[in-house]
């Protein structure tokens, strides 16, 4: 694995992407980028340093939450980084019915017409069930396929 | 279930000491153990999961007051339907077996420790660990076959574990160059890859595979990898010897190598299980007297798969 530590500016630049579209305004963790788009969350307690000695003697696969993806210049939230950040998102939610929930659970696009356009959080009651991207006519699903539930 | 082999019936009777409790044991096995799941604390209350199980129509029972998040299904379910629940697809609970979860309750891991999990997947007792450590602190887990990284990256991304950094290498290989980097862990899970005797309950082919040979080899795996870690402990830090195995070669005498080769001291632990004391004789060998202490959880004890424990702490 790449492991890039985002310095403090990089992550300012993610904060405000988030603050803008989701209202987060914090992360408390460090952010490490994998690849160009991907961004993962960690708690660990050990500094860039020890990360970067322990990366040249094991092979590191991952480190900390899969928590983003840089899409263009938007953000997409990672189904569990809604639910770690639930207390923090306050905008562009959307709250989808008992149905609706069915179908997002199966991986299923929702088709529904929508005037905005963009990544919203979906919402059934009081789960968070991850992020779609609102577009004329539907409401795409990234629910990754291992955690979608089979017919 | 399958038949069982002779050899096989003669150790177990040996361990388990009287004809009445072996008799136990062969009617226990004929039957699939309880449906366990653990509530992930790092997501949901014990009280909320409860609550929204129950509204399902699930019976829900927690069997110690102690350790709350851990569950007993006694419901009668479909096929797959622990594993399609909402509830499990949002990381609200793992599904685990009791026995399992002992180890992690005997090491204890707190906030803001170190923590080496050498073969972590598919990632139960790390989820276990990131959860009691409140996702504070650092948890190295380590395996070694991609295949089952995959698994437990996808387990520890379902229950938003954010302390936990993967490593895929041999376990012995990575102790050696962690010891390079001169780093030294506070606790220590080895819960050793094993012959797996203690889960005839829900995987019988087990004593298809069954053979003396293969308990043989895999001692010789678990002393290098007990060995190796043990010397990344810190002083006065723990580690917990674990196997799903009834085998004394792949317990007590693994415990016992370390307890002669270092300053190592087998330390009490505190099950909410009923547990048999670690044998100390086996087969014209004896083992050190401190290995009473560990613990060899028996499946007709307490409607659980087998699992053998032992807490040793590193004493300069």
């Amino acid at each position: 694995m790449e492991i890039k530590v985002l310095n403090s500016k990089e992550k300012h630049r993610i904060i405000e992407k988030l603050k803008e579209r989701f209202g987060i305004k914090s992360i408390p963790y460090i952010i490490v980028q994998s690849g160009k788009e991907r961004l993962r969350i960690a708690s660990i307690n050990l500094s860039t340093d020890e990360i970067k000695k322990l990366s040249q003697i094991a092979n590191i696969e991952l480190i900390g939450l899969y928590f983003a993806t840089l899409v263009n210049d938007e953000i997409r939230l990672s189904i569990d980084a809604t639910h770690l950040l639930k207390s923090q998102i306050n905008k562009n939610i959307l709250e989808i019915s008992e149905k609706e929930k069915e179908e997002w659970l199966k991986g299923r696009d929702l088709q529904k017409g929508n005037v905005e356009r963009g990544f919203v959080v979906i919402r059934y009651k009081e789960d968070l069930l991850g992020t779609g991207k609102l577009s004329e006519e539907k409401i795409g699903n990234f629910l990754p396929k291992e955690r979608r539930v089979k017919d | 279930m399958y038949e069982l082999k002779p050899l096989f019936e003669q150790r177990m009777k040996n361990l388990l000491g009287d004809k009445e409790n072996y008799e136990k044991f062969l009617e226990i096995a004929k039957s699939e153990p309880p449906r366990t799941i653990r509530c992930n604390t790092l997501k949901i209350s014990p009280e909320e999961l409860k609550s929204r199980l129950e509204a399902k129509g699930w019976k829900i029972r927690q069997p110690f007051s102690e350790y709350p998040e851990v569950m007993i299904v006694e419901s009668v379910l479909q096929p797959g339907e622990l594993g399609k629940s909402i509830e499990h697809v949002l990381g609200y609970y793992y599904v685990q077996e009791l026995s399992s979860m002992m180890p992690i309750i005997a090491l204890a891991p707190k906030p803001g420790e170190l923590v080496l999990d050498l073969c972590a997947a598919p990632g139960s007792k790390t989820t276990q660990a990131s959860a009691l450590m409140n996702n504070q602190g650092t948890i190295i887990a380590n395996d070694n076959k991609l295949d089952r990284i995959q698994i437990l990256a996808s387990n520890l991304e379902r229950c938003g574990c954010m302390n936990v950094i993967v490593i895929r290498n041999d376990g012995v290989q990575l102790c050696e160059r962690l010891a390079r980097l001169n780093m030294k862990f506070d606790k220590i899970l080895v819960d050793a890859p094993c012959s797996a005797e203690g889960n005839i309950r829900s995987n019988p082919k087990t004593l298809l595979m069954w053979n003396i040979k293969m308990i043989e080899k895999l001692s010789r795996m678990q002393k290098k990898l007990a060995l190796s870690a043990f010397q990344l402990l810190k002083e006065d830090g723990e580690m917990v010897y674990s196997t799903c195995t009834h085998a004394p070669e792949e317990n007590e005498a693994v415990v016992d190598f370390l307890v002669r080769n270092f300053n190592a001291k087998v330390e009490k632990i505190n099950l909410p299980l009923k547990c048999s004391h670690g044998v100390t004789n086996w087969q014209n060998e004896k083992f050190d007297e401190q290995i009473s202490s560990a613990c060899r959880i028996y499946p007709q004890d307490n409607n659980t798969e087998g699992f053998f424990i032992a807490k040793i702490k590193r004493c300069e």
